[in-house]
């Protein structure tokens, strides 16, 4: 007996925490999103699978090229079993996801899943790079910006952000590649560096197609974020309080104004990684990087309906994880926010 | 909003003097390549192959079931050598093979192994291995297939004498058989030894052959990087440690990559501001490789308006192809009369009696016929796009109203598939009018993509590619050419010449050097391409 009892009160304190755990706002709202998040992946499933199917041409067709004769492309559609009906394969695929096989690619028959692995990091670490490009100059800039409006730091700003939402992200890759690879050899024009080969090559090697696809999005949040920072520092009581209280210009913008501002510049940020994502195929393709986008490209140029799929899927999932961290961050950085209170 | 505008504009502007001046160059034009000086030992080079075409090998690189091969030649010939291969002059060099003999009757074939040669796994490469081969190929969906030419006899269609004889057996003569062995998958012989070892889906990865370059990693249509083969069989060969195939987005991209050092060759450039470009870059050499194929307008002579003979001849009369070649390709492209060209077999500079340029002519013949309003099409791609445009306003001026449409290869397959296309611009013929995308593709009656269905022609077409005597084969394909030309069937316009671009310090037979197409581009001889430092 009294061996069991610190045991049952150990379970009894275990299970306590479980169900008040499970009553936790934060993790409802997990579950509720992932809950609703399910539907949401299965239409674009059917959504991409449905295009695929829409668009002229099988994937024989396209791997064969424009001098295969039809019997050609028809041994091999039976040999890629692209003869059965569409729903039917369809339904293989997606019971086949269920259980964790994402199938094989229809053209080359590797596993998906070694081809997303063998892709996926160059691309993590690519957008990853393009965050932190974007964010390390957006912050200070809209800071410096917002501390004096129309100064000329501002105006200064002002010109360099227009001029990076005006151009292309592909036409500003090839000036990147002419300055810095070609007339000033001192980054690499194409080419991906593995981190196994070397941190300072890796970095090297992503550095232009990081601020290809960061530089518009950092002149996107500098306007953004010196907005709302002018705006805050024009008319919230707070912020005339902390004056009247004595507290320095800088000090008020940084910690008062900036601090609340980063709610809206965490929105954005969060609702931009579908297009930084987007952005990647275009790049990927420009300095030859081996990623997902690149992938991604070559599966719907060859109709590898399995890949396109299985990728459109994966990106799915990162955006809706990354809007539901996103709105949990909120709950971190603002204690006022508790999601499941009631609002008084 | 005006200065947000105005700020672009700027932005525009700034971006295109950067690339211009970037890109520009004051050197001296380079066109003939440079084959001279003492090979040397060792380097590596990356080649640069677009991503559309060339530097796209979806299915892997297993011969017989790498659906691109045709596209994929380089990486396939640096991997297994070649049986056959194609030399400067249009000469046959027998390379893995030592020789090959086709019977009187062109019914039979054989073909010489050249003794002592062994795979990169170290196995023989023997007769036996390339008569497995030869029929693995035979059944594989590519269409660099050999089954869309060879009619093997159903039964010991091919067999071995000795360890080092294959003999092919025909059903019908087959005299073009060695180039349309030449331009297929046949002449990639794949170890069987390491196929069965490792099995078709880890093979098409990591392939072994008998050529002059080792696979080290393989990335789908992305990266292909390959080292010396120590026991290819000509010592010394290849001079290169390394090779890689890099796949790359844009010419414009490659074109700089070349510029930064990060790739030493691109195959096949196309777009005209480019070439320019490069020709004039001290650091480049571009070699014009001699054409081959040339650019055909297609029409339709099922249906209306190009079933009326009438029609078609407008349509010789109302094209100026000088003008086309001056004007948008700086008269590069040879000009063509029918589907031979000055780097291929059987070429003759003119067709007798081939309905040349003359506007008041056509003019007359659309008065006559009540007008006429034709569609267009072409498969979408840089060249035919800006050809396509051209046409379109030199048709205008005959009167002749054109709707240019440009198609997806998919949605290219399904109008050629109705049938109910007018007119397409196309490239028909090879360096051997039988082999590659043949001159029957285009023009005879069971081909998908023809636009004509004319029994005589047929017939000519067919015993050209059967016969075994060359002179023979050369009048009858002159015959073939002048009775399209007589029928007005297809005008033909200029044969496309892909140019290859190399930094200076590389060089090598077909990519500095000139060797005829076999099918798009020429087959580089990676074995001998060497760098200078």
């Amino acid at each position: 007996m009294s061996t069991s009892t610190p045991a049952l009160g150990a379970d009894r304190r275990v299970s306590h925490g479980l169900a008040r755990a499970l009553r936790s706002p934060s993790l409802r709202l997990i579950g509720r999103r992932l809950a609703a998040a399910i539907p949401v992946l299965w239409g674009v499933t059917l959504l991409t699978f449905l295009v695929l199917n829409i668009m002229p041409g099988s994937a024989a067709q396209q791997l064969l090229g424009a001098d295969a004769t039809p019997e050609q492309v028809r041994q091999l559609e039976a040999e890629l079993n692209l003869d059965q009906p569409a729903w039917v394969r369809y339904w293989e695929w997606l019971q086949g996801v269920v259980t964790g096989d994402l199938g094989n690619s229809i053209a080359s028959g590797q596993p998906v899943t070694t081809i997303i692995g063998q892709r996926l990091p160059v691309s993590v670490e690519l957008v990853l790079c393009a965050i932190i490009v974007s964010l390390a100059f957006t912050v200070p800039l809209a800071l410096m910006a917002a501390r004096r409006p129309n100064g000329i730091v501002d105006r200064l700003s002002m010109v360099l952000s227009m001029t990076g939402l005006s151009i292309a992200n592909y036409v500003f890759a090839l000036v990147l590649v002419v300055v810095f690879a070609v007339i000033f050899p001192v980054l690499p024009a194409i080419g991906f560096v593995p981190l196994s080969d070397g941190l300072l090559g890796n970095l090297r090697s992503l550095i232009l197609p990081a601020i290809a696809i960061g530089f518009p999005l950092f002149c996107f949040y500098t306007r953004f974020l010196r907005g709302d920072l002018v705006e805050q520092m024009r008319g919230e009581d707070y912020v005339v309080t902390a004056k009247a209280k004595g507290v320095g210009p800088w000090r008020v913008l940084i910690r008062h104004a900036f601090r609340n501002s980063l709610f809206g510049l965490l929105t954005i940020v969060g609702l931009n990684l579908g297009t930084l994502i987007g952005a990647t195929v275009i790049i990927e393709q420009i300095f030859a990087l081996p990623g997902i986008g690149q992938e991604l490209l070559q599966a719907i140029n060859n109709r590898d309906a399995v890949v396109v799929q299985a990728i459109v899927l994966l990106l799915a999932v990162v955006v809706v994880v990354a809007n539901l961290i996103t709105d949990l961050l909120y709950a971190v950085l603002d204690p006022r926010i508790r999601y499941g209170q009631r609002s008084a | 909003m005006r200065s947000r505008a105005k700020l672009a504009g700027l932005a525009l502007v700034a971006a295109s003097s950067l690339l211009v001046a970037a890109c520009g160059g004051g050197g001296a034009t380079d066109t003939e390549g440079s084959g001279s000086g003492k090979p040397q030992r060792g380097g590596s080079l990356t080649v640069l192959e677009g991503a559309g075409y060339a530097g796209a090998w979806p299915t892997g690189l297993d011969p017989a079931t790498n659906t691109t091969g045709g596209a994929n030649q380089s990486q396939m010939n640096a991997i297994f050598g070649r049986l056959f291969k194609l030399g400067e002059g249009g000469k046959i060099v027998p390379s893995l093979a030592s020789g090959y003999d086709i019977s009187e009757d062109g019914k039979t074939a054989k073909i010489e192994i050249r003794p002592g040669v062994e795979f990169q796994d170290g196995t023989p490469f023997d007769a036996e291995t390339v008569a497995w081969h030869f029929q693995r190929v035979v059944d594989s969906p590519c269409n660099c297939s050999p089954s869309r030419y060879w009619r093997l006899e159903k039964k010991n269609g091919i067999t071995t004498e000795g360890d080092d004889t294959v003999v092919l057996h025909f059903t019908v003569p087959s005299g073009a058989v060695i180039s349309q062995l030449l331009s297929s998958n046949a002449n990639w012989v794949a170890s069987r030894t390491a196929l069965e070892k490792m099995g078709e889906k880890k093979f098409k990865i990591t392939p072994v052959g008998a050529g002059p370059f080792k696979v080290v990693s393989n990335k789908l249509s992305s990266e292909l990087a390959l080292e010396r083969n120590p026991t290819y069989y000509e010592k010394g060969k290849p001079y290169l440690d390394r090779l890689i195939f890099k796949t790359i987005g844009s010419e414009q991209a490659a074109y700089q990559a070349l510029q930064a050092g990060q790739g030493q060759a691109y195959e096949g450039m196309n777009i005209t501001p480019l070439i320019e470009q490069a020709r004039k870059n001290p650091q480049l050499t571009v070699t014009q490789q001699p054409a081959t194929s040339p650019y055909v307008i297609q029409l339709n002579t099922k249906v209306a308006p190009f079933d009326d003979k009438r029609a078609r001849e407008a349509i010789y009369y109302a094209t100026d192809t000088n003008a086309i070649r001056e004007g948008l390709f700086n008269n590069w492209y040879p000009v063509s009369q029918s589907f031979t060209a000055p780097g291929g077999k059987f070429h003759h500079a003119s067709v007798p009696g081939y309905r040349t340029y003359d506007l008041e002519k056509a003019k007359a013949l659309v008065q006559e016929l009540g007008g006429l309003e034709v569609t267009l099409g072409t498969l979408d791609a840089y060249v035919a796009n800006q050809v396509n445009e051209a046409l379109q306003s030199q048709w205008e001026k005959a009167g002749i109203k054109t709707t240019i449409r440009s198609w997806q290869l998919a949605t290219l397959i399904k109008e050629f598939d109705s049938g109910k296309w007018q007119s397409m611009l196309q490239t028909a013929g090879a360096w051997d009018p039988a082999a590659g995308v043949s001159v029957d593709f285009r023009f005879a009656s069971t081909s998908p993509y023809t636009g004509v269905w004319d029994p005589k022609l047929d017939k000519l077409l067919l015993d050209a590619a059967a016969t075994v005597d060359e002179s023979e084969r050369d009048r009858l394909y002159t015959e073939a050419a002048k009775y399209i030309s007589d029928q007005a069937y297809a005008p033909f316009m200029f044969a496309f010449a892909p140019q290859n671009v190399a930094v200076k310090g590389v060089q090598g037979p077909g990519l500095t050097t000139p060797i005829s197409s076999l099918l798009v581009g020429p087959a580089i001889w990676w074995e001998d391409v060497w760098r200078s430092e």
